[in-house]
Parts: structure tokens; C-alpha cells; sequence
């Protein structure tokens, strides 16, 4: 008998979710032995018409709708078909399963997350705090509560610097004008507080990590990207063995107890190639499919964890393998606009995933 | 002698590719030349040597090719 497992963001446009490269590494090499579940918010959410990705595609509510509409919902979805394991995949929806993941549990479906406690210490305006008691370097940051503080700030880390949003977003500046301009356009965008950040010259690399319920490192797929969108997002990267990144990952994981998937975002200064951690996002990235060719399968050891078993750490990382974004249509017929506008699913012919 | 600092692979063309930084370079003849030659331990002159009988080059000009190949490798941090 096959697990099933539910995903969410599947949603892959100019921004893809990670939903769909998680799909795309459980069936990956030879299909998975169970049922593929597609969670998603809207009827244009684009992977839940790739009928090769998944058994069944569900719209759920957004988590600002309130716990107990997505939890029944699920419920629902969980009655219909049966889930083992559920993967929420979008930073938005992270605090919503911590909430519910004793009920959910309740009902038989396991997760692998992160503690609430971990996923505030490494909030982007509390990673400095927890850089420096744990002897990891980042670049200087200063947190901007109040609009007072900002040009304070400027003079205190001086230019280039970086303007950021406590969730999204990251200005590169070089004057006072730059510097406020993306100050406003932040702050009414998303509210304070905003960041602003020393910009260090050198070289960034991203990994996704692993860990288990100490925080030891499982599996990790290191990658420099090799093209960006406009939106600074990775269509195209390439997997490294860099032993220092490795440590650098394991330090990081253990000191916060990581459990659970999440991308480390990392720069290596040009002249002293130290290490900076820039950001952790507590979540798989989008380009995720990649570790599954590079002998990394997270979401694979994700769903282990999630049943409770106690995997060994994956073998090393396969370097020199390398992703390409690629977009491309799905032919769908009209009945999947009306399944999912109508009833809010969708099930595609019974096929090996 | 020459000490790499990375993990480094190159292919029968001459493509390097450094599995720490996730660079690639692509390596002329007498760059793959020499590259093979520092992996297989040669010191200066002896590449040198191989410069000059491989390619029938005057010394000088084999002497600048690889003075000029080792300061690139030094300045992309690879040895």
C-alpha cells in the first residue's frame, strides 16, 4: 500500500512555488507508490492542470481565511481520498500547519516543519541576534521600526546597502534617494519593520538543507545560480561539493535545531572568502528538483520524517549537475476549468505517478 | 608543484569545471596542456619542456604562455 501525500504552491509562473518541483522529486526516478495530491488556492494555479504531476488536484482556502476553514477542508479532502502526508510549501502558510498539526495528526496526517520557536529566531530581523551568539557571520543589519530611524541608519552602515522587507523583497541602493524611494515603496507595500542591510561584495550560493529533530544534517544540495529572472529568482543553477558550505550549513542547522526542509541563502565576501548568512527561508526552494538529480531527493526524505522513520544521512552531493527553467503550455479540456470552478477539484485517469 | 584549492575536473575538450565555486572555464590547447601537466605534479620547467616540444614554440614564447595561464589561475583563485 502507497503513501499519500498532499502539496501545496502549486502555483508556477514568473515566481514558480516549490509545490511542484516537491511533486516532480517524488516521482522521481521511477514514480511514486501512492497518490500524488495537488493543494491549491485558485483555479489558475498552473501545476493542478498537469494531469502527469499529480492524481488529484484540490482548491483549499488561503490561510488568511482561518484555521478552521482549511482544517476542514482538509478534513474533507482527507475523507475523499486519503492522506498520509501533507507538505505545505509556501512561507505564507507556515504558521497556519504548526497550528494545526496535532489535529492534523489527529486525523492521521503527518509533516516534518520546523518549530514556531525556530522559525522566529531566524526571522530576518532576528538573524543578526542569533548570528552573533552563535559565532556564524552576517552582513550588519539594522531593524527600522519607526521612519525616524531611517536615515540614522543610512550613516550607521553606510553605501552600497541593501533596503529589505521583513518577508519579501531587496533593493540594492547607492544614495540617500535610492535608499528612500525603496524605504517607501516597502513600506506601503508590507508595513514596518524594513531592514536595512551592509551590501558585502562577493559571491552568493543557495542550499537547501535537511535536518532532523536535532538539527544534524540529513541531506543538502548546494548550487551557485548561473541565470536569474528579472526578480532575482533562479531559472538556471549548478550543484557544488564545497566541504566549507557543507560545515558552514551544519553549524547553522545545529545551532537552531532545524528540523524539517529550508534554503539557506549564503555569500562568500571576494577578498576574504568568509561566509555570510544572508537569509533562511523555512521551506523547500523552487528549484528543488534539482537535489533529485544530484543524488539529493529532500522531499523523499521529508515524507521518511514525516512517518516517523529515522533515515541515515544521504550519500554526498553530486557536483556539475545543473537545472534550466523551462516554461511550457498544458493543453487542458474545457472540464478541468469547470471541476475545479464547480466542485473544486479535480481527478485526473488513474495512472502510475 | 602547484596546489589546486578546489576539486577540479576537466574534460577531453578542455572544459574545467571548479565543483567549489560552480565555475566553468573553457581551456585553449596549450591551457589544457598545461593543466594536465600541473595535475600530473610537472614543476615549471619541465612544463616548459612539454610547451616547446608539443607545440614547437621558442622558449620565450612558451615561458609567456605559461607565466600568462599561471596568473590567470591565481587571479580566478584556483590555485
Amino acid at each position: 500500500m502507497g503513501i499519500n501525500v498532499a502539496v501545496t504552491g502549486l502555483h508556477a509562473a514568473d515566481n514558480p512555488a516549490p509545490g511542484i518541483g516537491v511533486l516532480r522529486s517524488l516521482r522521481y526516478p521511477n514514480g511514486w507508490d501512492g497518490e500524488l495530491i495537488g493543494l491549491a488556492y485558485d483555479t489558475y494555479d498552473t501545476g493542478i492542470y498537469d494531469r502527469h504531476l499529480m492524481n488529484h488536484a484540490y482548491l483549499i482556502p488561503y490561510p488568511n481565511q482561518g484555521k478552521e476553514q482549511v482544517f476542514e477542508r482538509i478534513r474533507a479532502i482527507h475523507k475523499a481520498v486519503g492522506i498520509d502526508v501533507l507538505i505545505p510549501t509556501l512561507d505564507s502558510e507556515l504558521q497556519l500547519y504548526q497550528q494545526l498539526e496535532s489535529e492534523l495528526k489527529g486525523l492521521g496526517i503527518a509533516m516534518y516543519l520546523p518549530s514556531a520557536d525556530t522559525i522566529q529566531k531566524r526571522a530576518k530581523s532576528k538573524l543578526l541576534e542569533f548570528c552573533k551568539a552563535n559565532d556564524i557571520e552576517t552582513p550588519k543589519t539594522i531593524v527600522i521600526n519607526d521612519p525616524r530611524q531611517f536615515g540614522d541608519a543610512l550613516d550607521e552602515i553606510g553605501f552600497p546597502l541593501y533596503v529589505k522587507g521583513v518577508f519579501y523583497d531587496a533593493y540594492a541602493c547607492y544614495t540617500r534617494d535610492e535608499a528612500l524611494k525603496q524605504f517607501e515603496k516597502l513600506r506601503l507595500q508590507w508595513g514596518l519593520p524594513a531592514l536595512i542591510q551592509e551590501a558585502i561584495n562577493g559571491e552568493e550560493f543557495d542550499i537547501c538543507a535537511m535536518g532532523d529533530d536535532e538539527g544534524n544534517l540529513l541531506g543538502s544540495i548546494p548550487m551557485r545560480k548561473l541565470r536569474l529572472t528579472d526578480k532575482g529568482k533562479a531559472w538556471s543553477a549548478i550543484t557544488l561539493n564545497n566541504p566549507r558550505l557543507t560545515e558552514f550549513s551544519k553549524k547553522t542547522m545545529k545551532a537552531l535545531s532545524w528540523r524539517g526542509p529550508c534554503e539557506l541563502e549564503i555569500l562568500q565576501e571576494s577578498k576574504s572568502r568568509k561566509l555570510y548568512l544572508l537569509e533562511i527561508n523555512p521551506r523547500f526552494p523552487a528549484w528543488i528538483f534539482l537535489g533529485a538529480g544530484a543524488n539529493q531527493n529532500l522531499p523523499k526524505l521529508a515524507v521518511e520524517l514525516a512517518l516517523g522513520k529515522r533515515p541515515e544521512p544521504l550519500p554526498p552531493v553530486s557536483s556539475g549537475i545543473t537545472f534550466v527553467r523551462h516554461a511550457t503550455d498544458l493543453i487542458c479540456p474545457l472540464e478541468y476549468i469547470e471541476n475545479l470552478t464547480i466542485n473544486g477539484e479535480l481527478h485526473f485517469e488513474k495512472q502510475k505517478m | 608543484m602547484y596546489e589546486f584549492k578546489n576539486e577540479l575536473t576537466m574534460s577531453k575538450s578542455g572544459f574545467l569545471f571548479d565543483h567549489s565555486s560552480g565555475q566553468t572555464y573553457t581551456l585553449n590547447p596549450t591551457g589544457k596542456l598545461i593543466f594536465e601537466k600541473m595535475q600530473e605534479g610537472l614543476d615549471d620547467e619541465a612544463i616548459l619542456s612539454t610547451l616547446i616540444e608539443e607545440f614547437e614554440v621558442e622558449a620565450h614564447i612558451a615561458r609567456r604562455d605559461l607565466e600568462d595561464f599561471i596568473r590567470q589561475l591565481k587571479e580566478m583563485g584556483v590555485i
